[in-house]
């Protein structure tokens, strides 16, 4: 089976993203998105101790021991917070430096770990080609693609078949405990997997940039859209395109692919933040504006029914007197109740209420 | 390691000119950070300077890229410029979307640090040897810090130690009680800024010996460890100081007696051990303390605000 080297890439880049970017919907929405940052720095302890203890990084011992530092990680914390001691957030921040620094330190020590401490931080993806898996001699092709597509069958099953339960435990945990749904079980099941994907993903694109890929994407799909299923496909979609995306410009300008990959995911988020039709900036000062105008044209024709009752006359001049607004705003204002024909303005420049603008006071004052 | 080498190391730091500095800067950071620390951690923001940390790494990149010196200031204002503006983007996130912090930080934290390796990469394959000296920022080196960097580190030490003192009172009231604060006319905005830039500085002078990566520890582990021995904030911001200098040293000195040790984890372990000695000993509140009055649990924060409140009600006003 030969594919080409580039492939190799981009297709474990994929996957990576793929598996993370599932997973990570729900780490988003359970606002537990620091835990999986913990979780994905204490795994280099585990991946560490296989490693010396098996004397080779066989996937399997790594994996398992990957994972049960992971767990480690989430019942130390526990522990901490749960003796009431300190804060969840805080016991994250102490556990994790301390487990990730046991690991760095003895990548450093030891010289026969085959990690060097940069690959520890950002992976190497790039030597994914020419790790292959050998099935009695036989070429099987990268073994990096072979453990992501387990990993992928394992999440998407986990994903499929816990469906209801997670996302009941997500949105509402009271009901997910009432009726019988063990949201302690599911909790600790998302764990496992977050560990096991933060493993499998720890050698392409090391213990930092793991979290990009679980964090932003996701982050991305939640500011589109307001379903789970939803938000699971674009956020899958998302980390493809940023995987794939950044695999390119890695290669343009000759830098780190894990890298550029976790920037362009970066990128995405920020035009996502700013552009996305209800949810981004933009959307939000339109929607901001309009209520602001809204509110005005009220204030307005109320002012105007006011004082046009104390036989006062009102020009935009007045207006922007006594309302404190800026004279352009006034005049704008002035203008666009005239096209509604809510008011007439005569000669001189003073505004009187039309029927229907007195109509249109009045329910705004009641 | 035996006993009488590391005595022999701990006396090298007066006899030795290189160690002198080494264990100098780890104590000037260890100290900031550990006193600006009791803040973050009492603030519920430790993991704001997580990704501050991380956010601080394309900004050395960027300042070796358009600057093309080493020049300790140059790479620090840098780092200060984008951990700042981290912060910025996460508060940002939090308060235009509606996604939680938790995850505006790792989007922040992540996205930062990717650039920050992009650029590290990107310099590595245009320049030549000499830009190789930058990736000691990720898990620090105090090593190679010489006397001009401990003395811009000290300058800027000082200067973070002149804000806490002229601004204890301020930043006190914006931690325990910010809406009293506020009504008692307090620019409780600027204030948040300004503890927000120190805690920043602090961040940037962690980078030459802890590194990006582990900072987080040094904000939160020291005060978290004085935390359990006293109630007093300016107690536990001496006492946080006294444990984070005394890891900073400890810490660089084992490291620097290993070839190819970076100094970060070896501060991280050591300033996380104080902390556990501090969790299970401690007289107030000590985890066999804890276990014998097991029918009543308390949350400590909950302590810290009646402790707060009280001293509040014993001083009347501020003004």
């Amino acid at each position: 089976m030969e594919i080409s080297s580039d492939l190799v890439i981009v297709g474990t880049a994929a996957l990576v993203a793929a598996n993370c970017a599932s997973i990570g919907v729900f780490l988003v929405l359970r606002q537990m998105a620091m835990m999986s940052d913990a979780i994905s720095h204490a795994v280099l302890l585990g991946i560490v101790v296989a490693v010396f203890a098996v004397g080779g990084r066989e996937p399997v011992p790594v994996i398992v021991g990957g994972v049960l530092s992971g767990i480690l990680t989430v019942s130390l914390v526990e522990l901490l917070y749960r003796s009431g001691k300190l804060r969840q957030d805080s016991s994250i921040g102490i556990i994790f430096p301390f487990l990730f620094a046991i690991g760095v330190i003895l990548v450093t020590q030891a010289g026969n770990v085959h990690i060097d401490a940069q690959h520890v931080l950002y992976g190497s993806i790039e030597f994914a080609p020419f790790d292959v898996l050998y099935l009695d001699e036989l070429n099987m092709g990268s073994k990096s693609l072979w453990v992501l597509g387990i990993l992928a069958i394992a999440n998407v099953s986990f994903i499929g078949i816990l469906y209801k339960e997670l996302k009941i435990s997500t949105f509402d945990r009271s009901l997910a405990l009432g009726v019988g749904l063990m949201p302690l079980l599911v909790h600790y099941l998302l764990m496992v997997m977050v560990a096991t994907t933060a493993v499998v993903a720890f050698e392409s694109v090391g213990a930092i940039l793991v979290i990009a890929f679980f964090i932003v994407p996701a982050s991305s799909a939640y500011l589109l859209t307001e379903r789970l299923s939803r938000m699971l496909i674009l956020s899958v979609s998302l980390g493809i395109v940023s995987a794939a995306a950044g695999y390119l410009f890695a290669i343009f300008a000759d830098v780190s692919i894990s890298g550029s990959m976790a920037t362009i995911s970066g990128i995405i988020f920020g035009l996502i933040w700013v552009f996305a039709p209800n949810r981004g900036l933009i959307g939000r000062w339109r929607r901001i504006s309009k209520q602001r105008f809204e509110v005005d044209l009220g204030i307005v024709l109320t002012h105007i029914q006011n004082e046009l009752k104390a036989e006062r006359q009102v020009s935009t001049l007045t207006i922007s007197n006594s309302l404190g607004w800026t004279l352009e705003y006034s005049k704008k204002l002035a203008e666009f109740v005239q096209e509604q024909k809510f008011a007439e303005m005569d000669t001189q420049g003073n505004l009187a209420l039309t029927g229907l603008g007195l109509k249109k006071a009045e329910n705004y004052s009641n | 390691m035996a006993l009488e080498e590391i005595f022999s190391v701990f006396l090298g730091i007066f006899t030795d000119y290189t160690l002198r500095y080494v264990a100098l800067g780890s104590a000037i950071l260890g100290i900031t950070s550990g006193a600006l620390g009791c803040f973050t951690v009492l603030r519920k923001q430790s993991l704001f300077g997580d990704a501050l940390a991380h956010a601080a790494l394309p900004g050395i990149g960027f300042a070796y890229l358009f600057a093309g010196t080493k020049d300790s200031l140059l790479l620090m204002l840098g780092a200060a410029i984008f951990a700042w503006f981290g912060g910025i983007i996460t508060l940002a996130i939090t308060s235009t979307t509606r996604i939680k912090q938790d995850a505006a930080l790792g989007v922040t934290l992540s996205v930062f640090f990717g650039l920050g390796i992009v650029l590290l990469t990107y310099l590595q394959s245009i320049g030549g040897a000499s830009q190789g000296g930058l990736d000691r920022f990720l898990f620090g080196q105090a090593a190679a810090l010489i006397e001009s960097d401990v003395i811009n580190l000290g300058i800027l030490a000082a200067f973070c130690f002149a804000i806490l003192i002229v601004f204890y009172k301020e930043f006190k009231i914006t931690t325990f009680d910010s809406s009293f604060g506020q009504s008692l006319g307090f620019p409780i905005k600027y204030l948040n800024a300004l503890l927000t830039s120190v805690i920043v500085v602090a961040v940037v002078i962690g980078l030459h010996t802890v590194g990006v990566v582990l900072m987080v520890s040094m904000l939160i582990a020291p005060a978290a460890a004085a935390r359990q021995w006293t109630l007093n904030l300016k107690g536990m911001i001496i006492l946080s100081a006294i444990f984070g200098g005394l890891s900073g040293i400890t810490g660089s000195m084992i490291s620097s007696t290993t070839e190819g040790m970076s100094t970060g984890p070896v501060i991280v372990v050591t300033i996380t051990a104080i902390l556990g000695i501090s969790l299970l000993f401690s007289p107030r509140q000590g985890l066999f303390r804890h276990l014998r009055n097991q029918g009543k649990p308390q949350a400590s924060l909950d302590k810290a605000k009646t402790a707060s409140d009280k001293e509040r009600r014993s001083h009347g006003n501020f003004q």
